[in-house]
């Protein structure tokens, strides 16, 4: 996933942020969604204190501020339960992403966390229905065992992918040697 | 009255357009209490002016503005539209002859800002101040101060951080603005707030850092404020250190290393720093629960001084600190004895607490709730994965760097004059110096 997908949004926003005298609700919700998205916990934190308090009973924000809260203290419980409502036309595109980013990342994490995991506490943690949460485990070749009638899912460990050409790197070992020869 | 404004409008012009800035400038801040008592008409003065040719009259009109702004009480929209303007519209060639009085009006601007509430708006015009009047990349100038001033009030980095990221190489002060154009420092270019602006900028610069949880970085720039050569200590030396006590408990666990020349700390800041002191003391014993109660005990001076938010946060990492020294001594240990050992109240916390340190990197585990057990793991790195080779070469560009740009600060002060002619007499003195010593000193002669 490209992460500057939201950049040119993100800088105009930004802009009219520093040039306009009085903002509307709906820059700050554009805002909030896109920092979120882009991980940006502490950029999201000072937004929320930024906004002007009679913006602050806007029932969007709110709601996106549930989701800045539950990120910063990594609740991921909370995290999906608040993702669950109906947004608007204008956070729904970042917002969808980063449902799709932190399922992901809640998952990676779990495979390199933990051995074994209740099937009961990731249903909790991921809010997802057992149905779902099944087909993402065998996606992932995770294995199911019983401990009496709980069931205990074994995540396996993924290796990351590399992201870096060879091309690039013979690139940059050809400068360093240039730099130790001169 | 009015003769007066109109002689200033016709001196401008015309000094303006035979070119001679350098006279005008001299001649200008003469002018200026005549411009502050006349703050009703300055609105025509300036309908006058244009911004471009006649600059530097445009800037003192300005500066008059702010001075009178608290008994003319300007409309707030009006004069930051003025501002914007005129940092978009001068001409800086022109400016350049009037340093001092574009800092000063930097200063006024920011003020009025911060009292008025709107300090978001002035940071984009404030940061075009700073890129027209700074001579590279890497020179501080003192508006940096009132920038990070503004964002910090308006809670908005995203404009400050690329120049908090700057290495600084070079300061430009009013004192030495002053000396370059053979002014006498008058009571408009107070020169003793140089020393206050450089500070300001490095303490300032330290609570963004803080705020956005880059904490070493943070902690470099308290250390630069505390360990400014100094023979009194100024507050706001003293409000970085207890900072700077705190942040680098957070980083380091202990205080972090302090050059030996800076008398300062020892004779004036650390007898008024007591209570930080104390919390650095107690958090060498790593027990959680002696620091929630120191911290506890100082609540009321933490927050004064609005370190409150810090302290926790200085709380939390002990709790990480111990579940890291966890690590070292056991392979496996079970949940509820992590919790007992770094006091957290049930396992469950303990667990919580693992699994954001795995996330964010700070420990290897696995966790295996079957038999509610941790498997501490060595750092799984092996140096060969191609993540780790962009690292080392990110890493190794940056050393780069820094060595490009002390060879090219070392041959400035190689080819300097004045370095040159010392560093020639001290040698002379060596020489005679040391020769007796040689025979003396070495018996089997």
């Amino acid at each position: 996933m490209h992460s500057n997908k939201y950049e040119d949004l993100l800088e105009r926003l930004e802009g009219e942020e520093f040039e306009q005298f009085e903002l509307g609700a709906d820059v700050y919700q554009q805002l909030l969604a896109i920092y979120l998205y882009q991980n940006k916990l502490a950029n999201a934190k000072l937004l929320w204190m930024r906004i002007p308090d009679k913006l602050k009973d806007d029932k969007e924000l709110n709601q996106l501020n549930l989701l800045n809260l539950a990120l910063q203290h990594n609740n991921y419980a909370d995290f999906f339960r608040n993702i669950k409502y109906d947004w608007s036309e204008r956070v729904r595109a970042p917002i969808e992403d980063l449902l799709v980013k932190q399922r992901e990342e809640l998952f990676n994490l779990m495979g390199s966390a933990y051995v074994s995991i209740y099937q009961q506490n990731l249903l909790e943690l991921s809010q997802m229905s057992e149905d779902e949460l099944k087909k993402t485990c065998t996606a992932l070749n995770w294995s199911e065992e019983l401990d009496g009638d709980r069931v205990i899912l074994k995540p396996k460990y993924r290796e990351a992918a590399s992201s870096r050409s060879n091309d690039d790197q013979l690139l940059k070992l050809t400068e360093f040697v240039t730099f130790l020869e001169n | 009255m009015g003769s007066a404004l109109e002689n200033y409008v016709n001196q401008v012009r015309t000094l303006s357009a035979s070119a001679s800035y350098r006279e005008l400038a001299d001649e200008l801040p003469e002018s200026l209490s005549l411009l502050a008592r006349n703050w009703s008409i300055l609105d025509n003065v300036l309908e006058t002016l244009d911004m471009q040719q006649h600059t530097l009259g445009v800037l003192y009109v300005l500066l008059a503005k702010l001075h009178s702004s608290s008994t003319a009480n300007p409309e707030p929209v009006q004069l930051i539209h003025l501002m914007r303007d005129f940092v978009q519209r001068n001409n800086t060639d022109q400016l350049r002859f009037a340093v001092c009085a574009f800092y000063e009006t930097c200063h006024l601007f920011s003020d009025f800002l911060v009292q008025k509430g709107m300090s978001v708006l002035g940071i984009r015009i404030l940061s075009r101040a700073i890129d027209q009047i700074r001579q590279m990349d890497t020179q501080l100038t003192p508006i940096h101060a009132d920038l990070c001033l503004l964002s910090l009030k308006a809670k908005n980095f995203s404009v400050v951080i690329p120049y908090l990221d700057a290495d600084i190489t070079d300061i430009s002060t009013v004192a030495a603005e002053c000396k370059t154009q053979q002014q006498q420092p008058n009571q408009h270019t107070d020169a003793n707030n140089d020393a206050k602006y450089f500070l300001l900028y490095y303490y300032y610069g330290g609570m963004i850092y803080t705020a956005l949880k880059n904490y070493e970085r943070a902690l470099y720039f308290f250390e630069v404020c505390i360990t400014t050569p100094a023979m009194a200590m100024s507050h706001i030396m003293l409000e970085a250190y207890k900072k700077f006590l705190m942040v680098s408990l957070i980083v380091e666990g202990k205080i972090a290393f302090i050059p030996k020349n800076t008398q300062v700390i020892g004779r004036f800041m650390k007898p008024m720093a007591n209570h930080y002191h104390d919390l650095v003391n107690v958090y060498a014993n790593s027990s959680s629960e002696e620091l929630r109660i120191i911290i506890l005990k100082y609540s009321e001076a933490f927050t004064r001084d609005n370190n409150m938010g810090l302290a926790k946060q200085v709380a939390t990492s002990l709790y990480k600190r111990n579940i890291q020294r966890l690590t070292k001594t056991f392979l496996t240990l079970s949940l509820s004895d992590v919790a007992s050992r770094v006091q957290l109240s049930s396992a469950a916390e303990a667990e919580r607490y693992i699994l954001n340190m795995i996330k964010s990197g700070e420990i290897y585990a696995s966790i295996n709730q079957k038999d509610g057990m941790v498997l501490f793991k060595d750092d799984p790195e092996k140096y060969n994965s191609p993540d780790m080779f962009l690292n080392v070469q990110t890493n190794i560009s940056q050393v780069l760097e820094l060595v490009k740009q002390i060879n090219k600060m070392e041959e400035e002060i190689i080819l300097n004059p004045l370095y040159v002619k010392k560093a020639l007499g001290s040698q002379d003195d060596d020489l005679t110096s040391q020769h007796p010593k040689t025979f003396s000193g070495d018996p089997t002669d």
